[in-house]
């Protein structure tokens, strides 16, 4: 058997699929970049907690989708107060990555999904998680992710089907 | 489960092989449900068309330090947002206020404002470009560059409809706007540690300069014609 790999190496590894996880839950590169930043942040500080044996992949999903949710829900509560702040969202798409404007054109029909028909897709449609990782990750029910996946799915094929 | 449930679970792998014969001879019979099929298998390619690029790509280099440095900060995904966004909400007399700082600090650091040969001169509290600066700014095309040192790089008109340039110099880059005394320097930034002699605009635009040239630009950048056209009116 292989000598198991260090957590490190093994995050570094995991880092790039969860970055592009990130992709399909943000709204522009810059934001994925932060909220991939902060997962592996929480992982290497909260490594005592994963448990050797089950799957570190599964682990890291559920803290960087965790962190979304909050992230969401602190801008929910800020842009009452705040005016969204367009500019930044305007400003933020400059790497690299969004040179492509098709990945720009889908992860903005992405954004115009509910909050929890998007992570269902992504997880599913995007990472390629079966319907019963995905509903072990999020901690729901099987139908209720099947469920939230057609009308994810059917409501982003109207948006970009017909570009 | 229902039929479409059921439907999108056979497209996905999901269904138990008897379940996904008998949905497979449902759909061969149904055009519209092959039609179906086709076009949520080109979406599900599509999406890996976009995003995968993505997990192939390498890690941006704070991406790879937050790997090498996990004791370093404790970073706050909310309030590094917010810090961005204050960032980017700043208005534009705010930038000007800070860019024209900037400038005063690499004046007095770097360059010697009273030599005929400084680039920048400072007239009536404003500093505009002088010499070789002067010179590129009015003279140079970003599409037929000199041999000089100063590299032209954007050329746009601001809100008030003014003409801009970015530029780049060994150890400097910024922006200039022409008024009728002539290039006034609305951004100045000194190139990161070590990129001196080497930094180029084609080699990336200053993050700072980057983000003051995105507050102060009014529509698109020129292309090579307008730029040409722009020069031949004297920068009007």
């Amino acid at each position: 058997m292989d000598q198991p790999l260090s957590f490190e190496s093994d995050l570094a590894a995991l880092l790039p699929r969860l970055r592009r996880f990130a992709h399909a839950l943000s709204r522009n590169s810059a934001d994925a970049d932060d909220l991939t930043q902060a997962t592996a942040e929480r992982a290497l500080r909260n490594r005592a907690q994963w448990e050797p044996g089950t799957r570190l992949d599964s682990w890291l999903y559920r803290i960087m989708r965790n962190l979304w949710i909050d992230t969401v829900r602190a801008r929910g509560r800020r842009d009452k107060v705040e005016a969204p702040a367009e500019l930044a969202e305007r400003l933020g798409e400059d790497s690299a990555i969004e040179a492509s404007i098709d990945l720009k054109r889908v992860m903005a029909a992405m954004q115009r999904l509910p909050e929890e028909q998007r992570e269902v897709v992504s997880l599913i449609l995007v990472e390629g998680f079966g319907y019963r990782e995905a509903a072990e990750l999020l901690e729901l029910p099987i139908g209720t992710v099947s469920s939230r996946l057609v009308r994810g799915r059917t409501a982003l094929l109207a948006m970009v089907g017909e570009q | 489960m229902t039929t479409d449930e059921k439907f999108f679970a056979w497209l996905d792998g999901e269904l138990s092989e008897s379940e996904s014969a008998a949905m497979e001879r449902k759909v061969a019979a149904d055009p519209a449900l092959a039609c179906l099929a086709d076009e949520h298998r080109a979406l599900k390619a599509r999406l890996g068309r976009v995003f995968d690029p993505i997990a192939e790509a390498p890690l941006p280099q704070h991406l790879q330090a937050a790997l090498r440095e996990p004791e370093a900060e404790v970073v706050d995904f909310g309030a590094a947002q917010r810090r961005r966004a204050a960032r980017f909400s700043w208005s534009v007399p705010q930038w000007s206020a800070i860019a024209a700082t900037l400038a005063v600090g690499i004046l007095v650091g770097t360059m010697v404002p009273q030599r005929s040969t400084s680039p920048v001169a400072i007239e009536g509290g404003h500093v505009y470009a002088a010499a070789a600066l002067d010179q590129a700014l009015s003279a140079e095309l970003a599409s037929a560059p000199g041999k000089g040192d100063v590299r032209i790089g954007i050329t746009f008109r601001d809100q008030s409809g003014a003409i801009c340039r970015s530029f780049s110099q060994s150890a400097a880059s910024g922006l200039a706007c022409r008024d009728s005394k002539g290039w006034q320097v609305r951004g100045l930034f000194a190139a990161p540690e070590g990129q001196g002699g080497t930094y180029r605009m084609a080699a990336g635009m200053d993050p700072n300069l980057a983000t003051l040239v995105n507050l102060t630009m009014d529509g698109e950048a020129f292309d090579a014609a307008q730029e040409k056209a722009a020069k031949a009116r004297g920068w009007r």
